[in-house]
């Protein structure tokens, strides 16, 4: 069972990094180097803080928008050429699939946070490079795994992003958006629609990731405990990753293949 | 040798009004066209509330607050021009100092750029107005911001000649408790201030009052002090002689 995942996993892997990866990671973290100079260049005070944060963020949304993509894509071509039918005339269960992508996911995902922990090491220091490769795999591997189950359920690539997407920013935004509904219910007197619009939205906050799922970029400013905060991340990365790839599973075996 | 000058009056009179005319057109185009750049300055809009930056930060606070430091400092080069600090609403830049300061906790950015940025206006009003945002900022964090407000207090004495306010920010330094760590001179700034305003006798009891509490340790800053309390001394003896004379 496990060498037939193995085997499964190393040919998704090598589809995936057939895709000029690190032609792109490379030209990503050029763009933040150069960007981040610009903003210490600017800075009276603090430039060395607010460039290697700078670069962080730049390299975060960038690299899930790449890893997003990348997983995205390859299971779209899976869906275009075919491939789960002739995956299901082999001896093999849909559950590896399901767990050779998420291996995929996470190798992708270190992957791309390699040269992100050498960068902010040379920015910042060691402790600092490590804390924020770890933190930053963790968020993209969850984003991947939500990836994952919308390119599975919407099997077309432009919508799958764009939900994964919307996903994650209600999930960062998910402050912003509860103030404003607050606001909303009260310069509404309290009316009932708005009301019922603050009701689901704060009942959707209770299946979309956490804001401790995510790496925190504070703390190239402030002197904080990154174990500590690893700790939450980790705690709420693990139960939300296994709550979608239990998703993941029930929709893909709900799915008819003609073989 | 020098050559000889024919009066102006004796020059071709079309030469002359022709100069007068180029020299009235000349200082009428200035004119307007300094209008038309000061109106081409886009002015600084009101900030949002504190809670919905933090918000749109997407949990990166601290960088969404420092670049919006950036930002702020950036406002007044517009289109490739540099614009004077009094074309800024200084209400308005306090209300983004303030967000600013609400949205990145334990930034000393804003300080900074108050305390040399916008204290460069000559405009009296909003020389006051942003030394009162550094005295009132300056509670939240005294370690962090004691210099800012010790620059303020040099700002309020020198350029607007404000001897009182000067004291005033000059004392809030003295009065923090020895657990803010600052240099002695931070702290003396205040009985030398009061020796200006001829409060001799104040800054004497705080001198010795300082001496005799054995809070202070340097040789150096000792030997200040004793020198500074033999001059008052000095001062007032000779200020009473001369009164009673």
């Amino acid at each position: 069972m496990n060498s037939q995942t193995i085997s499964l996993f190393r040919f998704l892997m090598l589809g995936i990094l057939s895709k000029r990866l690190l032609v792109l990671v490379a030209v990503m973290v050029l763009g933040a180097v150069l960007s981040g100079s610009f903003i210490d260049e600017l800075a009276i005070i603090n430039g060395a803080a607010i460039q290697t944060a700078f670069v962080a963020d730049f390299l975060r949304y960038g690299l899930a928008l790449l890893a997003l993509l990348m997983i995205a894509t390859s299971v779209a071509e899976d869906y275009e050429s075919r491939q789960f039918e002739r995956l299901l005339t082999m001896p093999l269960a849909r559950w590896q699939y399901i767990a050779a992508q998420t291996l995929v996911i996470a190798c992708l995902c270190l992957l791309l946070v390699l040269p992100v922990m050498v960068l902010i090491s040379i920015y910042s220091n060691v402790a600092m490079g490590v804390y924020w490769a770890v933190a930053l795999w963790l968020e993209l591997f969850l984003l991947g795994l939500l990836g994952l189950l919308a390119i599975l359920s919407l099997e077309k690539i432009p919508q799958a992003v764009i939900f994964t997407l919307a996903i994650y920013l209600l999930a960062k935004l998910s402050g912003l958006i509860t103030l404003m509904l607050a606001e909303s219910v009260k310069l509404s007197e309290g009316s009932v629609t708005s009301r019922v619009i603050e009701f689901i939205f704060s009942a959707i906050l209770y299946v979309i990731p956490g804001t401790n799922s995510f790496a925190e970029s504070d703390v190239f400013f402030d002197h904080v405990d990154l174990v500590a905060l690893l700790g939450e991340q980790l705690l709420e990365v693990v139960v939300y990753a296994l709550f979608i790839l239990a998703v993941c599973l029930i929709d893909f075996y709900r799915k008819e293949f003609n073989i | 040798m020098r050559r000889g000058e024919r009066p102006i009056l004796q020059l071709p009179r079309i030469l002359v009004l022709g100069f007068v005319f180029l020299l009235a057109a000349q200082v009428t185009l200035h004119h307007y066209s300094q209008l038309r750049f000061e109106n081409r300055y886009q002015a600084l809009g009101k900030p949002f509330s504190a809670p919905i930056y933090s918000g749109m930060a997407m949990g990166s606070e601290q960088l969404l607050g420092h670049l919006l430091a950036i930002r702020l400092q950036l406002h007044d080069s517009q289109v490739g021009q540099h614009f004077s600090y009094n074309l800024i609403d200084y209400p308005i830049l306090l209300d983004w100092l303030d967000r600013i300061t609400m949205v990145s906790h334990g930034t000393e950015y804003p300080m900074l750029l108050a305390s040399r940025v916008y204290t460069t206006t000559r405009d009296q009003q909003r020389l006051r107005l942003i030394l009162g945002f550094i005295q009132r900022r300056f509670e939240d964090d005294p370690q962090l911001h004691w210099r800012r407000l010790a620059e303020a207090s040099v700002i309020a004495k020198h350029r607007l000649g404000d001897l009182e306010l000067a004291l005033e920010m000059a004392a809030k330094i003295a009065d923090q408790p020895a657990s803010v760590k600052m240099p002695n001179w931070a702290r003396d700034f205040k009985f030398l201030l009061l020796a200006e305003m001829n409060e001799l006798e104040s800054a004497i009891a705080i001198i010795q009052a300082l001496l005799q509490s054995n809070a202070v340790h340097d040789p150096d800053e000792k030997r200040f002090l004793e020198v500074k309390l033999l001059e008052f001394q000095q001062k007032l003896f000779e200020s009473q002689q001369s009164a009673d004379g």
